[in-house]
Parts: C-alpha cells; structure tokens; sequence
C-alpha cells in the first residue's frame, strides 16, 4: 500500500545497510503504527533514541494496556540480556562458579529442570534465559501480543525474579563485565526501575545497589 | 520357475555357489546333510561339474523369474497409484474452479447489489458498462479472449471507486491484524459454499466425471434457502462478504496494475476474463430453463439470485457459530453440507486431514487463478506438478525475541537453524514437537541456543557436511559455530567449544554467508565494501573482492555450474561474476531498461545462482524477480513477483522452482520453467516495513521454510498425501 506513493519512509534495513544506520530511520509516532508489534517497535525505538533515559522508555503511550506493555518489556529485557550472557560466557566458568549465587545469602536452583537443580552460574543464566525465551513465546500463555489474559500476566513475575538474579551474580562476582554492561546499556537500572514501578518483585530481593543517575533517582522515590 | 523353487527355497536363498554344487548331490532337501558333509573338504577346492553348474543357473534363473515378478506387481502397484494420484489432483483441481468460481459470483452479486443500491437512492441506473449477467453468455467459448475482467476494467469508475472506500475502511480497522483472520474464514465459507453445490457446470467446463459425479445429489437442497431476510442483514452480509472478496483480490488486483507493463502476460488477465465469464453460469444453471423467460427482467431476476446467494453465505456463517465446520470435526462437516465430490474421496481413505489441509489451503488457490490458467501445460500429469498446491503450513518456531533474519537447514537430518536479530541463534528439532493447542500446527522448543553474537546476526549458511554453521551478525565478526550433535537437551551444560572460531577481517555489518557446496570456501559480503573468500579447513582468509564502480556488495553467491567463479550484487542494482582466483571481474549482469525508481527501486536483496544452469536470479526492492545469463550479462527474464520488496530466493535443490519471500507479508512458490506462480502463503506480520526476510528448501526432505521480522519462523511440508513416499 504504502508503494503507491514514493515520499513515504520505509524503515527497512536493506543488505548492505552499515551498522551504524542499522535501525536509522526517523521515529515513527505510536500513533501511526498499525502492526501487532506496535508496542514492541515502541519500546525499541524509545531506547534507540537514548538508552540511558529509563523515565522516557518505561511510560507507555496513552492508554496503553499494561499487560502487553509489561509483557513486551519483559520480552526486551530478556533480549538485551543476553548480552550479558555472551560476556559471562568467557569468564563465568563451572570450575569458578559452580553455583548460582549473588550475596553468599542464597544459592539459587536452577527452575528450567523437572526436578529443580543446583546448576552452575553460566548454566543457571543460560537455562533461565532459554527458558523464559520459551515461556514468553509460548503459545499456551501469550498466544497474542495485543492482548494478554490476565492469568498470564501473573507469570511475568516469577520470569522476573529468576532474570534478575543474572544481574546479581555478574555484580557480586564479576563486577569489570557487569560495570561494562551497564555503562553501555543502563539495563540494570531500567529493569529495577521498571520492577518497582510495576511492582514485580519484592524490593527486599533488589539487591545490586544501583547508581543514583539522574532519571533512575526519580523513579526510586516514587516508588 | 516352478522347479527349482520348492527344492531351493529356503535352504539356497543365502547359500554360496559351492553350496549349491553339494545340495545337488542328494535328493531334494533329504540329501542336503550328506551334501554338506561332502563339502566341508570339497570346499577347500572348488569342484565345478556340469550338473552343479546347471542347477546353479537353473536356480539363478528362477530367482531372477521371482523376482521380476515382483517387480511387476510392484509395477502395477505404483501405476494403481499414480492413476489415483492423478485423478486426485484434477479433483483438486475443479475444487479450485468452482472456488475461483464462487469468487466470481459473489463478486457480480455484489455488483447488482450495488446497482440495485445505486437505483434506489439515486434513482438512475449506475452505468456499470460491463456488467452482463452471465446467463446470457451460454455461448461464450473457451478461447473468448475480449471480454473483459470486470476487475480490472478501465470504464466501470464507481466500482472502482468503492474498492478504494472499502480498503481505506478496511485500513481504518486495523487492516493488518484482521485481514488474515478475515481471509481465512471468508475462505471457509466460501469452500462450505463449495461443497454444499458443487454444480454440474464444474463437471461440464472440466469433463471431469470422477470427479463431480456425485454433486447434483446435493443439488436440490440448497435452492430453498431462506428467503425473506430482514435488508439490513443482507447488507451486513454485503459489507462481510466484500470485505472476504477483497482479501482474496488484493492479489489479482494487485497484478492487474503489475502486469500491465509486462509484455505477454495480457494474455492472463483476458482469460481470467473469461473465466470470470464462466464461472457465474452454474450458479444460475439449475433454475436457467425455468427462468429463461424473466431473464429479461434483469434487475428483478437478479436481485433474487443475488439474494440467494446471499443467504446462503448467511446459512453458513451461522452454521459456523455452533462450530460444526472447525478443523476439529470436518467428519461433521462432510456430513451437514452433504457430500460434495471431494469429500467423498478424502472420506474413503478415512481422510479427516485431507479436507482440513485443502481447507487450509484454498486461500491461496483462489488467489491463483490468473496465472494457473495461462499455463499451456496445465494438464500435462508430470512429476513436477505434485509440487503444485500442495506445501502446507507445518510448524511455527516461536522463540526468539525479535526477528529472524536468516534461517539454513541440516543438508540431511529435519533439522532448522534459525539467526535471529535478538543476537541469538537457534536449533531446531522439527521431528521433536509438541502439539499446540488448538490449531493444527505443531510447535516445536528450541533444542540449543547459540550465544556468542553481540549484535543483530544478519546471515547464516550451513556447511556441506552439516557439521558447521557460520553465522555473522553487525559487528563483522562471522562465527563458526560446530553444530551440537543430537540428540539434545535444551538444558544441557553450557560447551564453550560450540563456537569453534572466530573469522575476522571484515569492519562492518556482514550481510551475507554461504558455502561452497563442494569445497571446503566460505564467501561472505560486508558494508565494508568487500566481500571475502575463506577457507573452512584453516578458517583463513584466502582472497578479498571488490567493485569500486558498484560500491556496497548486498548479496552474493558461489556460481553453481563453474566451479571458479562467483557472482555479487551491489548497491549500484548490478550484480558482478567474478573470477575467484584471479578476484577479477568476468561479467557484468546489468539491467538497463525498466527499473522504476532509480535510486532505492533498483536495490537488490538478493542474488542466488542456479543450481544447475548458469542463471542468476535477483530480488529486487522494486517487486522484481530478474533473470540473468551468467555467461552474456543480458537479462533473460523480468517479473513483478510480490506486492512489496522481494527480499529473498532460494532454488529446490533440483533447480525446477523458485521460492521467494517479501516484505508484503507473503512467500511465493514459482514454477522456474513457466516463471508462473504455484502457490502463495501469507506466512508473517510485519514489523515497521520489513516483513519477510529469508527463505530455505530444506536440500533432502520436502520442507521449506521462511523466517519474519515478527520473530517467527514458519515451516512448510509438502502435503505427506501427495509426497511420493507418502
Ligand atoms: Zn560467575
Ligand atoms: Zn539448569
């Protein structure tokens, strides 16, 4: 439809496009977009435009259904951390961490078994993101990214929980990759920000101390 | 024959020449014992003697009688079977005529709708030039080539006009999301409506007796459908069922623009004139001799006909509430609409799934039409046309977070790898499923998730072996993994030796990987402006190429039918064969006519080689497929292939089809001979305007694949029914 006339935009990343124009395209009011994926092109566009703006990223456009908005969060969160998981990969060895902790509190069972199991840290990240991966695309519980039933939405919590534990352990053992991560993605600080906004988690369980940024600070007190 | 074989038997079957010699001896079977004991010294040193040697080849000719027997049998078998096969496909085939059919009248119903509309609120006829209720046309003949389409028809304005309402409207709703669902009840109803009358007309355009032999018996019981409905009801249906003939229109109307530019494909549209000509004539063929005296009152007669139809469609839908015509149940199905001819087929083999699949795939076949009718060798009962028609949605991979931008197959085991632009890749299993609830596909959970790439991974290729994948996302580094040998548990220890090495030269997105089918090469295309020759035995780098005139390789292929060469597509719209030792170029494949919009229009997504002859095939932003010979430059061949971008080709691993996807949501099954569509599949959603972005024939096994920006990844199998193996 959108041929028949040549001026409009047509965000596409055709072969041959180079990284830095990768996703270059002007933004595309929310109000103009018309596919399932609305939310998810939303969230993604609102990072691409400043990462580091977590106020910005986390408020959802004028009645917004929150099930879906939360839900495609999640979905983004999971994406971006298996960046963190690629660095973890070379360094977070089984010989070195043979169990999931973060403080030496807790060790955390791995829940992607039938019985749950005391998996190695690398595992424990990679199991769990495999497994959300799994649970989020499932067909059973999230059969549509519009709508989300409400029994479902009550699952994102628990995704939640395990994910975050991935953060805790890179900051409590591996402190240069998790640094490096977050420098460049302020993933950590989105996702406890967006954790307490939503309550998702308990607050007692936020336990990487996060930097006091500028957009993260406001979000604290509110909630 | 008879001879031999009660003595040998068992005993000589596996038995060695020497052996034989001895059983000779001895009577039949009785005297086999002696015989052997003989033969353990006689065997040292092979005695031949001529009595020996004529039983052996007495027994030798017995076997081989045996066995040709057999073969005959067989022989028949096969032959039972290909003459079922056939008679099966051109069952299929008036199936689809009589939808192509139903289409046509609903569409002229609409028309008189409208016209009877028009009159009332206006009070004047609307000037619908071409309109002419078919009845009339008894004597059209088949090779009626003026008559015009009445969808692409230049004088017929308001109609036009009112499709543009009606797409505008149907924007307004949310087009995108609803238009599938749309499309696929419309579809059922219109089959439901198929089967309920399959006419004797269809028997008659088609001489087809097997198959429609049994449709008048239903004849009779849809006439006294319910008459008198409320307007407004009919009028909602109008706006239903138009919204339904729209959908399944988009494509011939679509083409009806294309194709006007393209030399020799006019012939389509004025037969799929003529078809629509025919096509309405059933429908009325019941009550025509009683009629044919009122038919002079146009407007009257056929606003009840129009009506009629109308209910029907209505008698459907509502019959479809209580779920009488689901997939689940098609028994009921076959039973409530009475049996139409192909369902009594399909219920003889206790067929539930036959009907369920060509409910399914009817969608498409209707928007076939145009092009299946202007193939010559349309009936023609070669191997090839078992391909026709006949893949159908298998599995949906549902796993990665965002799209997918690549996919390759195992080149032997049903096995998926998919690239995804949420950094990961990831193996998939397709004979380990789990059935999805409620719909007929499967799904299928990853078996392995690669993770290694710190960017969208943008290409992917399997090796020859299948023991090695390479994939490459934005940071330029392509990775080599090993594949992970089966079987799998997804929740297994992670192995840091799945990625073997890293192959880096490249400082920008690499967009392109593949294999050199027979030796150990990997070439890759990059926006660093080069593209790259690499050895997979010593994961170096053997050779680097460039065009500075055509600046940004966008795809690239190993030349299939020479062994030396390849061939690379720029962001000038060329493609390039170069020489891969000497890395100069050989032949320039240039287009110099028809690209429509210079500067984006003429962008080449991607360029695949033949498997077998020297043609390359290129996708084009500006809806062209394009043909090149490799060895002169010229372009063979050019079509407009999709509504959208084509933005990815792959050729059967016999070279006889094409199959190609598009940013217009859909992928297309094209015969490489005619260059005639075979098949259509709407398969992903689109994310912003990408939809669409590789497909794949899996190399040993009938499955295709197509990967979308919607994160999904779609398996397709060739209907097992029609599989050659079944
Ligand atoms: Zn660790
Ligand atoms: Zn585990």
């Amino acid at each position: 439809m959108k041929m028949a006339d040549g001026s409009t935009i047509l965000r596409r990343n055709r072969p041959g496009t180079k990284a830095k124009n990768f996703n270059g395209w002007p933004d595309e009011p929310f109000e103009e977009m018309d596919s399932t994926l609305a939310v998810q092109q939303y969230i993604q566009q609102q990072i691409r435009k400043e990462p580091s703006n977590i106020e910005l990223i986390l408020t959802p456009p004028e009645s917004q259904d929150e099930g879906v908005w939360k839900y495609e969060h999640l979905r983004q969160f999971c994406m971006e951390l298996n960046g963190l998981a690629v660095r973890l990969q070379g360094e977070c060895l089984p010989e070195n961490c043979t169990q999931m902790t973060a403080t030496e509190q807790w060790i955390f069972l791995c829940a992607a078994h039938k019985t749950p199991k005391e998996c190695p840290a690398i595992d424990y990240t990679r199991h769990t993101l495999d497994g959300a991966a799994c649970l989020l695309n499932s067909n059973k519980y999230f059969p549509s990214r519009v709508s989300i039933k409400d029994s479902s939405v009550t699952k994102l919590g628990s995704v939640c929980r395990r994910v975050y534990r991935i953060f805790s352990h890179a900051y409590f053992h591996h402190r240069n990759i998790f640094d490096e991560f977050e420098n460049e993605t302020f993933l950590c600080r989105r996702f406890t920000h967006f954790i307490t906004k939503y309550n998702l988690m308990s607050k007692d369980n936020l336990i990487v101390p996060i930097v006091e940024g500028d957009a993260v600070g406001s979000g604290e007190s509110e909630a | 024959m008879k001879i031999p074989v009660p003595c040998g038997g068992t005993t000589m079957e596996e038995s060695s020449p020497s052996q034989n010699l001895n059983g000779q001896i001895g009577p039949c079977g009785g005297g086999i014992n002696t015989g052997i004991k003989q033969s353990d010294e006689s065997n040292q040193r092979i005695q031949y003697s001529i009595p020996g040697i004529l039983h052996f080849i007495q027994h030798e000719w017995a076997r081989f009688e045996m066995e040709r027997t057999q073969w005959e049998l067989d022989r028949a078998e096969l032959q039972a079977r290909i003459a079922f096969l056939q008679g099966e496909r051109k069952g299929q085939e008036n199936l689809k005529n009589d939808l192509v059919r139903r289409i046509k009248m609903l569409e002229y119903a609409l028309k008189q709708e409208r016209a009877k509309y028009h009159k009332l609120k206006y009070g004047t006829d609307l000037n619908q030039g071409d309109m002419k209720h078919p009845g009339f046309e008894e004597a059209v003949p088949e090779t009626n080539t003026e008559s015009e389409a009445p969808f692409s028809s230049v004088s017929n304005f308001t109609w036009k006009q009112g499709r543009q309402m009606l797409r505008q409207y149907l924007q307004e709703i949310g087009y995108t999301d609803t238009i599938i669902d749309v499309r696929s009840n419309r579809v059922r109803t219109l089959l439901g409506l198929n089967n309920n009358e399959e006419g004797p007309g269809s028997g008659g355009v088609n001489g087809n007796e097997t198959g429609n032999k049994r449709a008048s018996d239903s004849q009779g019981r849809r006439t006294p459908a319910k008459k008198a409905q409320p307007s407004n009801l009919v009028e909602a249906m109008m706006l239903d069922t138009e919204a339904a003939v729209m959908a399944n229109f988009e494509f011939l109307s679509g083409a009806d623009v294309d194709m006007e530019d393209e030399d020799g494909l006019e012939d389509d549209i004025d037969e799929s004139g003529e078809v629509s000509d025919e096509t309405i004539r059933p429908s009325s063929a019941a009550k025509r001799k009683a009629n044919k005296a009122l038919m002079l009152h146009e407007a009257d007669d056929v606003d009840a006909e129009a009506e009629e139809v109308l209910n029907e469609l209505n008698l459907l839908t509502q019959a479809e509430v209580p779920g009488g015509m689901t997939q689940g149940d098609p028994q009921d199905w076959i039973i409530s609409t009475g049996s139409g001819a192909y369902s009594a087929d399909s219920s003889k083999r206790g067929g539930g799934d036959d009907q369920v699949d060509s409910t399914l795939g009817l969608g498409e076949l209707a928007q076939l039409t145009v092009n299946n009718e202007a193939e010559p060798a349309y009936d023609l009962p070669t191997t090839k046309e078992s391909l026709r028609k006949t893949w159908s949605a298998k599995y949906t991979l549902r796993s990665h977070f965002d799209g997918v931008r690549a996919l390759a197959f195992h080149p032997a085991d049903p096995v998926l790898i998919t690239a995804s632009e949420d950094h990961t890749l990831k193996l998939w299993n397709l004979h380990k499923t789990v059935p999805a609830k409620k719909s007929a596909s499967l799904d299928v959970e990853p078996l392995y998730t690669f993770r290694g790439h710190t960017g969208p991974v943008l290409c992917l290729t399997m090796s020859s072996s299948g023991e090695q994948c390479y994939s490459a996302a934005t940071d330029g580094a392509i990775h080599a993994w090993a594949i992970p040998s089966f079987p799998l548990d997804p929740y297994d220890s992670y192995e840091s030796s799945v990625l073997a090495t890293k192959l880096t030269g490249h400082t920008d997105s690499v967009w392109r990987l593949v294999c050199h089918p027979q030796r150990e090469h990997l070439l890759s295309s990059s926006a660093d402006g080069t593209l790259k020759l690499w050895s997979t035995r010593t994961n170096s780098l053997v050779h680097t190429y460039s065009s500075e005139q055509d600046g940004i390789p966008t795809s690239c292929d190993f030349v299939r039918d020479e062994s030396d060469k390849m061939v690379a597509a720029f962001t000038s719209g060329h493609c390039v064969v170069f020489d891969l030792e000497t890395g100069k170029p050989v032949t320039r494949l240039e287009s110099t006519q028809d690209i429509a919009v210079p500067e984006v229009g003429r962008h080449i997504y991607r360029a695949v080689c033949h498997p077998l002859l020297p043609i390359t095939m290129t996708a084009h932003e500006d809806r062209h497929i394009r043909f090149y010979d490799n060895n002169t430059g010229e372009a063979v061949h050019s079509m407009v292939a999709h509504l959208d971008a084509v933005t990815s080709l792959a050729v059967d691993p016999n070279g006889l089809y094409l199959l190609s996807g598009s940013h217009d949501c859909s992928i297309r099954l094209w015969n490489l001979d005619s260059k005639t569509c075979v098949q259509e599949i709407t398969a992903h959603r689109k994310k912003f305007d990408e939809s669409i972005f590789d497909v794949a024939f899996h190399p040993t096994r009938p499955f295709i694949a197509s990967a979308g920006a919607d994160g999904l990844a779609k398996v397709l199998r060739l209907d097992p029914m029609l599989a050659p193996s079944q």
